[in-house]
């Protein structure tokens, strides 16, 4: 009968919370558009008209004191107390406007659902995401604009009807570009390399993956893909991962990519461990203060980041000019506080700008 | 023993009904107080919302009393949620399914799922606690396994009637819930069936001197609650318009903190479905009081967890003078 249960329960165990699947590929059956090779600024792409979402029966708060809410993924994490703090930083500037944070301490999508929820009931003048689900997240979005609230996404976007704009830290075919292009300078351009990713469900993730699949293939086709490998947003299990996969490839694994700011952390961690240090490149997306004993180290030569701090204080100023009625439907660009000019692309989306690549000369003078 | 059982069986009720009574009043002061702080509170909309958000969870918490009230417990609720949910997109989508076919298939495989649990318990004797905890990984691994993470979406507009419509003006899956609290109610209070399940969680040896069909019963709720689960999976889907793989994932304490802060006893013998509705109902107006009143996520979690304990210590208090008394 004990035999029984634990047999089980083994089973369980080994089916369960840790899966990988082999040169997984994003798998969000969207198209991917890898940029050129070399340096060659991507060729504009024709104007897109605007397809954002409309709000309907808006009080008009031009110029007066506005509440927002901010339901970030997920709250407790050290990117979006980032964004938070940028989005202070704003209101502090702006004087009239009160931002909120509040979210679940997990990010999962109908949590983050019933939190949007009850800010539309209890009455705010416009909402900040950052869409654990682009669709699923839609309808209560679209409850909002139908209830006069305006919304802005930022992080990870939401379907482009759902909400009004959308704040983009940085596209995904530049954030995929700038990986894979550290990744062959610094392992080799016909070396083995694996991912550690969050889970295979979270979009962001996904669509990075997507298009790095899509731009190696496209200008570094003898790089080998060996697999990829979910790890939560989870620190131990993100070791755990690392240390499997430098353990199962050995010598022909030369690289690691770390798909989060808690795997790429932990992914350096485990090549310290081992002593792979020069033979095993990490390269990945991470805040600075989390890569700076590895960068410092020598272990690690490129994190690829935006500034999450930068994000959250555009999203903030991007919100204060649609409720001025500054940014409408058309608009090509619009003024955000210190980070002058931001450019609308895609028909409703501003960009951040291109992604920035942190290395041992420049991580000091960042703090986040 | 007839007499020591004659004796819990007809004091049980006069605790019990001090006990609903008592959370029924903690339930009004603290609605009276959140009232006060918060005008948006007790509106019609925003209480059909919530209606309609506990309703997932709700589906699941009646099963669950009945297993509890025998000593049992199914913690693998929540990841049945995510293999019925999947079973639907991905039968829908992958298999071509028409899709009320695929909603049929989906509650069925969450059947299959409770049966499995129900038969491992029954025919090996495998602890509920173990058999339902190694399926929270099973059934979970085998969603993430099935659907290779793809999310199922765009799913047609009248998909969507159940989880985001309404009928006289009242949210549809709030009827469904509705439907099941009485069915439950009757099934436990005015039945063999119902009896049976108390006279298992007093003593299940006794039970079964007494010829009553204690695996069989054991096996029916089990059963009961996997299909309980598809249900949810369905309205769950129906909501959100995306299915995931995650989804689901720790309703099985939600659900277990309802029926255990209504009055149900985790060692078995004791509690009722109106119980169960007075506890549901708490935790969901408590949480949306609080988030409507500016209470942050965090905080909410520790007030729930405070209330939950409070009102398990009243509980038990009672519990003992009664002893005494008797």
């Amino acid at each position: 009968m004990k035999t029984a249960a634990l047999l089980i329960l083994g089973a369980a165990m080994a089916s369960g919370s840790a899966s990988a699947a082999d040169k997984w590929d994003g798998a969000d059956d969207l198209p991917t558009s890898p940029l050129s090779c070399d340096a060659s600024p991507a060729a504009a792409a024709a104007a897109k008209p605007y397809d954002g979402g409309k709000v309907t029966g808006a009080a008009d708060k031009a110029g007066k004191p506005i509440t927002l809410v901010d339901v970030p993924k997920l709250i407790g994490i050290g990117y979006f107390n980032a964004t938070t703090k940028g989005m202070q930083d704003a209101a502090k500037e702006l004087g009239n406007v009160k931002v909120t944070t509040d979210g679940p301490t997990e990010a999962k999508i109908d949590e983050q659902i019933k939190f949007i929820d009850n800010y539309i009931t209890r009455g705010v003048d416009g909402v900040l995401f950052a869409a654990n689900d682009p669709v699923a997240i839609a309808p209560v979005l679209k409850k909002a604009l139908s209830k006069g609230i305006h919304v802005v996404g930022y992080d990870a976007n939401a379907q482009p009807d759902a909400r009004e704009w959308f704040v983009n830290q940085a596209e995904f075919n530049g954030i995929a570009k700038a990986m894979i292009d550290a990744m062959a300078k610094e392992a080799g351009e016909d070396k083995g390399f694996a991912i550690v990713t969050s889970t295979f469900t979270t979009p962001n993730q996904a669509r990075w993956i997507a298009e790095m699949s899509a731009y190696a293939a496209k200008c570094h086709p003898k790089l080998k893909w060996l697999e990829t490998v979910e790890a939560q947003e989870d620190n131990v299990l993100s070791l755990n991962q690392a240390t499997t996969l430098i353990n199962k490839y050995g010598d022909k694994l030369a690289g690691l990519f770390g798909m989060t700011s808690v795997a790429t952390p932990a992914s350096a961690e485990a090549v310290t461990k081992a002593r792979l240090c020069g033979k095993v490149a990490v390269v990945g997306l991470a805040t600075p203060n989390a890569m700076k004993p590895y960068v410092n180290a020598g272990c690690v030569k490129s994190v690829v980041l935006w500034n999450p701090v930068d994000l959250g204080y555009a999203a903030t100023y991007v919100m204060r000019a649609v409720v001025d009625g500054k940014l409408k439907p058309g608009a090509t660009s619009v003024e955000a506080g210190k980070l002058g000019k931001l450019n609308v692309i895609n028909g409703s989306e501003i960009l951040l700008g291109s992604p920035f690549i942190f290395t041992k000369d420049n991580i000091k003078d960042f703090d986040f | 023993m007839a007499v020591l059982a004659t004796e819990i069986r007809s004091s049980a009720p006069r605790w019990l009904i001090r006990h609903e009574t008592l959370l029924a009043a903690i339930l009004a002061v603290a609605l009276a107080i959140l009232c006060v702080f918060n005008e948006n509170f007790l509106t019609i909309d925003n209480l059909l919302n919530q209606g309609r958000l506990m309703t997932e969870v709700g589906l699941l918490a009646l099963p669950m009393t009945f297993i509890i009230i025998t000593g049992g417990i199914d913690l693998s609720v929540g990841s049945i949620v995510g293999l019925c949910a999947i079973i639907l997109g991905y039968s829908w989508k992958n298999l071509g399914f028409p899709l009320p076919l695929a909603v049929v298939f989906a509650v069925g495989v969450g059947g299959v799922a409770g049966f499995v649990n129900g038969l491992m318990i029954t025919r090996v004797r495998v602890p509920p606690l173990i058999m339902t905890i190694a399926t929270l990984a099973l059934y979970r691994g085998l969603a993430e396994g099935i659907s290779q993470a793809r999310s199922v979406r765009n799913y047609p507009e009248w998909f969507f009637f159940l989880g985001q419509g309404e009928w006289l003006g009242v949210p549809m899956q709030l009827w469904i819930l509705l439907a099941g609290i009485v069915a439950a109610g009757i099934v436990l209070d005015r039945t063999t069936f119902g009896r049976t399940l108390y006279a298992i969680g007093h003593n299940e040896t006794a039970a079964r001197f007494s010829g009553l069909p204690v695996d069989r019963t054991k096996l029916i709720i089990y059963t009961l609650s996997g299909l309980a689960a598809g249900v949810s999976a369905w309205v769950l889907v129906s909501r959100v318009t995306t299915t995931r793989s995650d989804m689901g994932t720790g309703y099985e304490l939600d659900v277990i903190a309802a029926v255990v802060l209504g009055g149900t006893s985790i060692f078995g013998g004791v509690g009722t479905i109106w119980g169960t509705v007075i506890g549901l109902v708490m935790i969901q107006l408590l949480k949306n009081g609080l988030a409507l009143t500016g209470v942050k996520g965090d905080a909410t979690i520790i007030v729930i967890g405070a209330v939950l304990i409070a009102s398990t210590l009243i509980a038990s208090s009672l519990h003992g003078r009664r002893e005494v008394a008797s």
